[in-house]
């Protein structure tokens, strides 16, 4: 997929960079407002992913041009603004989704992955890893042939791990992204191995390879 | 007491003196002159009759006429009497009745004999003078009194209206509120400048409003930034092959870190927003309905940690922000597993409008006065401390009363709604 990101720190930019075209993804950046402008009007992108504050403008003027333009870019605003107006405004403006800083990268690229996933017009609401397959509109999972039914946190965990895949992921950010950070898990991460548990055991069980490995002390990876 | 009404008394007060101390000196004034102007006439008469006796060698005769009347009396030999005017009463033979008078003794030789003379005038007419001079003046005294209450209560009135009106625009100045004042237009300088200085100390105050605002906004951005960097630093660290257990570990509890200072900044900028009254998304919740939701939210928690729940709830609507209702409730129910025992209880109640959320716990009640103060919480608690605080502030901000207690071995956090 081909994504733009917008965002002035550069420090994050290039771990986000790093995290995000180590698997053939197309990844360009900008550090302010006027590139972002050009880009935008030139080019395409599968997911654009928006820094708020830029040192020379407003990000929602950027989605404002992209309204104008009638461009059909995904947008995922990344803000430190953890404000209910901006996140209404941006939405209201065509994000499609809002991410408030500090953000675990295997969320930002779940989400993309999402957004991408949902502005792919030509019925591309199937995810493939080896042999198994997730309808996201249907919320059906088979593994070759044989269908299995998971739990709405064991659905969600897989398809993170699959948006993720071969990335070493951290017990927080899977807690944060299963629970949300109404919760506070910081003493309860173990029990998301709970689920991690069954979610291999119901895969293992249908004749699926066991992709998930623990990471001691870090959290877990997907990989083949 | 008004400012008109002390500024009125004051005045009376001072003017009634004065007046007083005038009439006075004005009473003795007058009735020196007048009685020193009967005194001149007294001593004419006494010169008549002395050139009288200087030309006839004899005294006039006693004579008692208008207003005036001379008495001669023999003294006898070595007798003298000393010169003097007193005052004496005189009859009026016309009018038959006694009246105040002033009279002159003095000694005169008629040929051979010492007479005392007694020369009487009648000062009737200056008591009468001095009498209507005095009545004229209480009359001006008490007129002056009632003009100054009335002018000073009717123009004082009219003068201060706009300071009055800049006082109400004052009493109803709401910072969150765009509208300006509305400056009645006035000649007094005093009141110009008071609408002055308060129109450019409300666009200050303003001013600084919202730079505090943008400043908390700043703040928000400039910390998360460097602690989205971290994150997302670490997030490519542990990507990197052969990484040790141990590492793994150091890497965790840095994750855990920073986790909770990014909670601690976001806890934060909450106070400050709850405090500033920027939340302003009040709507209708069937708060009921909300807690239901909660518990179903936690229920993995409740499971995991073994702690049985037992809940009373009844309808109740509450119109407050959404958000800040999750917030409280987040807090509350994280405060009661977090402090829990490993297989205890929490009782959630939502009866006659109050929510009470009691756990098991330590045996040791919390100090009910501090436990809502910031940054309060027990040396093995791993929140960040803010909550109870956060929630305190969401139940100042709506009127609500949260109450803490220690009663049969359960901590209880009551909000009486």
């Amino acid at each position: 997929m081909k994504i733009l990101l917008i965002e002035d720190e550069e420090a994050l930019r290039d771990g986000i960079i790093t995290y995000f075209t180590e698997e053939g993804n197309i990844c360009e950046t900008v550090g302010d407002y006027a590139s972002a402008l050009t880009k935008i009007n030139i080019y395409s992108y599968d997911c654009i992913v928006l820094d708020l504050t830029l040192p020379d403008g407003d990000g929602m003027e950027i989605l404002r041009n992209l309204k104008k333009l009638h461009k059909n870019d995904g947008v995922l605003i990344i803000s430190a603004r953890h404000s209910l107006d901006d996140k209404l405004s941006g939405l209201n403006l065509g994000a499609d989704d809002y991410l408030v800083k500090p953000f675990h990268l295997s969320e930002l690229k779940a989400r993309v992955s999402a957004i991408v996933r949902r502005k792919s017009f030509d019925g591309n609401n199937l995810i493939t890893f080896n042999e198994i397959n997730i309808d996201t509109l249907a919320m059906k999972t088979t593994v070759g042939q044989n269908a299995i039914s998971l739990t709405k946190k064991e659905y969600d965990l897989l398809v993170y791990f699959i948006a993720n895949q071969s990335k070493v992921i951290t017990k927080s950010a899977l807690a944060e992204h299963l629970w949300g950070d109404e919760i506070d898990l910081s003493d309860h991460f173990d029990f998301i191995y709970t689920h991690i548990k069954n979610l291999r055991k119901k895969l293992v069980e249908v004749g699926c390879n066991d992709y998930i490995k623990s990471m001691y002390g870090v959290g877990y990876k997907f990989s083949s | 007491m008004k400012l008109a009404q002390k500024y009125n008394r004051v005045n009376l007060y001072t003017s009634l003196i004065i007046l007083v101390l005038s009439g006075a000196i004005y009473y003795f004034a007058i009735h020196y002159i007048l009685t020193n102007k009967l005194d001149n006439d007294l001593k004419i008469e006494e010169e008549e009759i002395l050139a009288s006796v200087h030309k006839y060698h004899k005294l006039p005769l006693p004579s008692d006429f208008k207003d005036q009347k001379v008495t001669y009396q023999e003294l006898k030999k070595g007798e003298s009497v000393e010169r003097n005017f007193n005052n004496t009463s005189y009859y009026n033979s016309d009018e038959k009745e006694q009246e105040p008078g002033r009279s002159l003794v003095t000694n005169i030789k008629g040929g051979e004999q010492d007479y005392i003379v007694t020369i009487t005038k009648s000062s009737l007419e200056a008591e009468d003078l001095i009498r209507l001079i005095f009545l004229i003046t209480l009359g001006v005294i008490v007129l002056l009194l009632i003009s100054l209450t009335v002018v000073n209560r009717v123009i004082l009135s009219s003068l201060w209206r706009p300071f009055y009106e800049m006082l109400k625009q004052l009493k109803a100045f709401n910072l969150a509120d765009k509208d300006e004042f509305s400056v009645q237009h006035t000649q007094i300088d005093e009141f110009q400048e008071l609408n002055q200085s308060v129109i450019s100390m409300s666009t200050r105050v303003r001013r600084d409003y919202k730079e505090l605002k943008s400043f908390t906004d700043n703040a928000s951005h400039e910390m998360m930034t460097p602690l989205a960097v971290i994150n997302s630093k670490l997030d490519t660290l542990i990507q990197t092959e052969a990484l040790s257990d141990q590492q793994g570990e150091l890497i965790e509890d840095v994750y855990l870190a920073v986790n909770k200072l990014s909670r601690l900044n976001q806890s934060l900028l909450l106070l400050a927003k709850i405090e500033n009254n920027l939340i302003k998304d009040e709507e209708d919740i069937t708060f009921d309905i909300l807690v239901g939701q909660k518990l179903r939210q936690f229920n993995e928690l409740f499971i995991a940690n073994e702690i049985e729940v037992e809940k009373q709830l009844e309808t109740q609507r509450l119109y407050m922000s959404k958000y800040l209702a999750d917030i409280m409730l987040n807090n509350l129910i994280n405060n009661a597993i977090r402090h829990n025992l490993q297989g205890g209880k929490i009782k959630v109640n939502l009866l006659g409008g109050t929510l009470s959320i009691s756990n098991t716990g330590s045996a040791k009640p919390l100090d009910s006065h501090r436990a809502f103060e910031r940054f309060y919480k027990d040396s093995s608690s791993e929140g960040t401390g803010l909550g109870l605080a956060i929630t305190s502030q969401i139940c100042n901000l709506y009127n609500y009363k949260l109450s803490y207690s220690y009663e049969a071995e359960r901590h209880m956090f009551s909000i009486k709604f």
